[in-house]
């Protein structure tokens, strides 16, 4: 399928989108190696900016970190130490690389991001959210409301004073609040699969060590 | 009738393979194959071969034996004109870089088999001209591409496989060669002895394995030397260090210090064994022997010639944090000169995570302080360090264990060691899962092979050498006994392997 001329409107377009992270990496892998892109690109850094920093975010949302560093790593160099969009992923990127929670959100929330970025921010954000959400519920029997907070990269001080609104957000999910204690107990959140294959990978790994046997 | 007119007629023909056998659409094939190679080579083509047009009557897809021959006719024709030096139109995004790159992207994939050498001189000359501007990541994407198009199960080693990584090390595009790498490898390109047997195969037909036409009598595979192969299985596992995928970096890196060996051993299999060992830390924790089918004597050597990535490890194994540091500091030079200080420095990284997993084999569980002084690396560490760097260890799953707040904040976290048992129920049933799955794939990709592999085993000089000994030695022993023949063919490793020398 031949893809649309790489533009500032068409990456915005495809930041914008509603695309399956897979798709939107598919997409932007063929246009990482495509003229137009390259060619546009050298007397237009800003498209490069918005492609490099769109690309960025699309490897996190896909959960390919060791890869968004050698993405970080094959940046032009000029762009790398002068862009500030890019600069801001680079940041991004340290933090996720050391786990700190508090300031990812900081980074994702405080930064400047180009406009054309500004929705996969946001998506990478709410993602980030989840996947914490997840973890933390595995990861903890039990925890103080602010620790939980920072997780989520909710209000501190909100969360030191026992807001409501704060607990809610636990609750909703199923978790145990013990107003005495002020402590959360955690449900543990397990993604079913949706996959069926794994069942019938089962079967048909049977079959061969039958068909072997035989 | 002109020469453009007389090919684009003979490749119309070939347009409609559906109404033929296999026999004939193969016949036609050959035939359409060697016409137009003696068409080229006869005619004076001085003009068509500069001609930017040309190729714009054919389509690449539905042409694919005449485009290739004619791109490749104008490729050579460019190069001899240019006295040794890359044209322009060549380099990438010039009008024979985009044509072949777009080739490369619908070749038909059948086509292709009757014309092996040209596509992979086509696959070489793009690899060429993407090093020579430094751009290896704009071919690394296209050969990928193509490998995955030719052969979809990728199981027979080919010089282009190499070429990939290769490439995608170069580009530090890693992701780039997972789809190749973790396909596994069935088949060496076939040796002469059998491939002969091939030049009488319908190339056109539906093969079970791919060996049936990735071979060298098709030209898609040539021999390839053994350090080629060493080659292939270590830049394979450096790009998955790269993506710190630690368990497949092993494998790939027990296959080239397995290998078996005539005399000396390999460079390559000492750089593996020194890269190998600091995997197995980031891995296990702890210093792994090398694969039970590794020669004793070559053990040897790689000991003698990887001494400071022993002693580091045993000081790894040991929990000595001093004399690791101390281990790191006295080798500096040598982890420099082997391009391993990154991969150190991420060993003395994971430290505190292996002291963990130690742990968890002695308690069930413990304070944050009373672990602090059990795996704590230096006094320095100070109280809310230790605990961040934990829970950053448990919510990244990088530990099984769970951490429990107490309510007062002068008392201290609990960390409870998780074994599989205190998992969620659907949390177990998933990894199962995933773990049925991988074994699935792994068992359809060795089943395919190990049928065809035993076969040929069977069929080989080698083999048939060694049943001639044997009937001599023990007239009556295996003659009559297909099953013991067979396993004898799988005992012959070494020799096989030694071929490739």
């Amino acid at each position: 399928m031949e893809l649309p001329p790489p533009s500032i409107d068409q990456l915005s377009k495809l930041a914008a989108s509603n695309l399956p992270p897979s798709q939107l990496f598919e997409i932007l892998s063929r246009y990482e190696t495509d003229a137009r892109l390259l060619l546009a690109g050298n007397d237009d850094p800003q498209l490069l900016s918005l492609f490099y920093s769109t690309f960025f975010f699309v490897h996190l949302l896909t959960e390919q970190v060791p890869e968004a560093r050698a993405l970080s790593q094959r940046l032009p160099e000029a762009l790398r130490h002068q862009d500030p969009y890019l600069q801001s992923c680079l940041t991004l990127l340290r933090a996720i690389w050391q786990n700190r929670h508090d300031q990812i959100y900081q980074i994702l929330r405080n930064l400047p991001w180009s406009e054309g970025l500004q929705p996969l921010v946001q998506r990478y954000e709410s993602f980030f959210q989840d996947q914490s959400l997840i973890a933390v519920s595995t990861s903890y029997e039990a925890l103080r409301l602010p620790t939980a907070a920072t997780y989520l990269g909710l209000d501190s001080t909100a969360a030191e004073q026992g807001d409501p609104a704060v607990i809610k957000k636990f609750t909703d999910c199923g978790w145990k609040w013990d107003a005495e204690a002020k402590l959360l107990y955690p449900t543990p959140i397990v993604l079913q699969s949706i996959d069926e294959r794994p069942l019938n990978g089962i079967h048909d790994a049977m079959k061969l060590l039958g068909n072997r046997r035989n | 009738m002109s020469i453009v007119t007389d090919l684009v007629a003979a490749s119309a023909a070939l347009r409609d393979p559906v109404s033929l056998s296999d026999e004939n659409y193969d016949r036609q094939l050959r035939d359409h194959t060697a016409y137009i190679r003696q068409l080229i080579s006869k005619r004076d083509l001085g003009s068509i071969a500069r001609d930017q047009e040309l190729l714009n009557h054919f389509d690449p897809s539905d042409d694919s034996i005449t485009y290739l021959l004619l791109l490749r006719l104008q490729i050579h024709t460019l190069q001899e004109t240019s006295g040794g030096v890359l044209p322009t139109e060549l380099l990438p995004f010039g009008r024979l870089w985009s044509q072949s790159a777009h080739y490369l992207e619908v070749f038909d994939r059948v086509q292709v088999r009757y014309i092996g050498h040209e596509w992979v001189q086509l696959i070489e000359s793009m690899v060429l001209a993407a090093q020579a501007t430094s751009k290896p990541l704009l071919a690394a994407r296209l050969i990928k591409d193509a490998l995955l198009r030719l052969d979809p199960s990728c199981a027979v080693l080919t010089s282009t496989h190499l070429l990939l990584a290769q490439l995608c090390l170069a580009a530090r595009a890693y992701t780039c060669a997972l789809p190749v790498l973790n396909k596994h490898i069935c088949h060496i390109p076939a040796l002469p002895s059998r491939a002969s047997s091939n030049s009488l195969s319908i190339r056109c037909a539906e093969h079970e394995s791919s060996q049936s036409f990735i071979n060298e009598t098709t030209g898609l595979a040539s021999k390839l030397s053994y350090r080629d192969y060493l080659r292939y299985f270590l830049y394979g596992g450096m790009i998955y260090m790269a993506l710190k995928e630690w368990r497949k970096a092993s494998h790939f890196l027990g296959i080239v210090i397995s290998m078996p060996t005539m005399g000396s051993v390999s460079m390559i299999m000492v750089e593996a064994y020194k890269k190998w060992i600091l995997v197995g830390l980031l891995d296990k924790g702890k210093l792994c022997s090398p694969p039970s089918i590794t020669a004793p004597q070559v053990i040897k050597t790689f000991q003698s010639l990887a001494k400071p990535y022993i002693s580091f490890a045993q000081a790894f194994e040991r929990g000595d944090m001093k004399r690791l540091e101390a281990e790191v500091d006295a080798a500096r030079d040598i982890w420099h000169l082997d391009n391993n200080t990154g991969l150190v420095w991420q060993v003395v990284n994971a430290y505190s995570t292996h002291s963990l997993i130690k742990a968890k084999k002695v308690f069930a569980a413990l304070t944050v302080a009373e672990l602090q002084s059990h795996t704590s690396p230096s006094p320095m560490d100070v109280n809310g360090a230790v605990k961040a760097n934990l829970a950053s260890l448990v919510v990244s799953n990088a530990i099984e264990a769970k951490l429990a707040q107490p309510q007062l904040y002068s008392k201290d976290t609990m960390l409870r060691f998780a074994d599989v048992s205190s998992l969620p129920e659907a949390s177990r049933e998933t990894k199962v899962q995933a773990q049925f799955e991988g074994e699935r794939q792994l068992l359809e990709a060795l089943f395919g092979g190990v049928e065809e592999n035993s076969n040929g085993l069977g069929l080989s000089e080698e083999f048939i050498d060694t049943i001639v000994k044997g009937q001599q030695a023990w007239p009556s022993a295996t003659v009559m006994n297909p099953s013991l023949g067979r396993d004898a063919g799988l005992e012959m490793d070494e020799d096989i392997m030694g071929d490739l020398s």
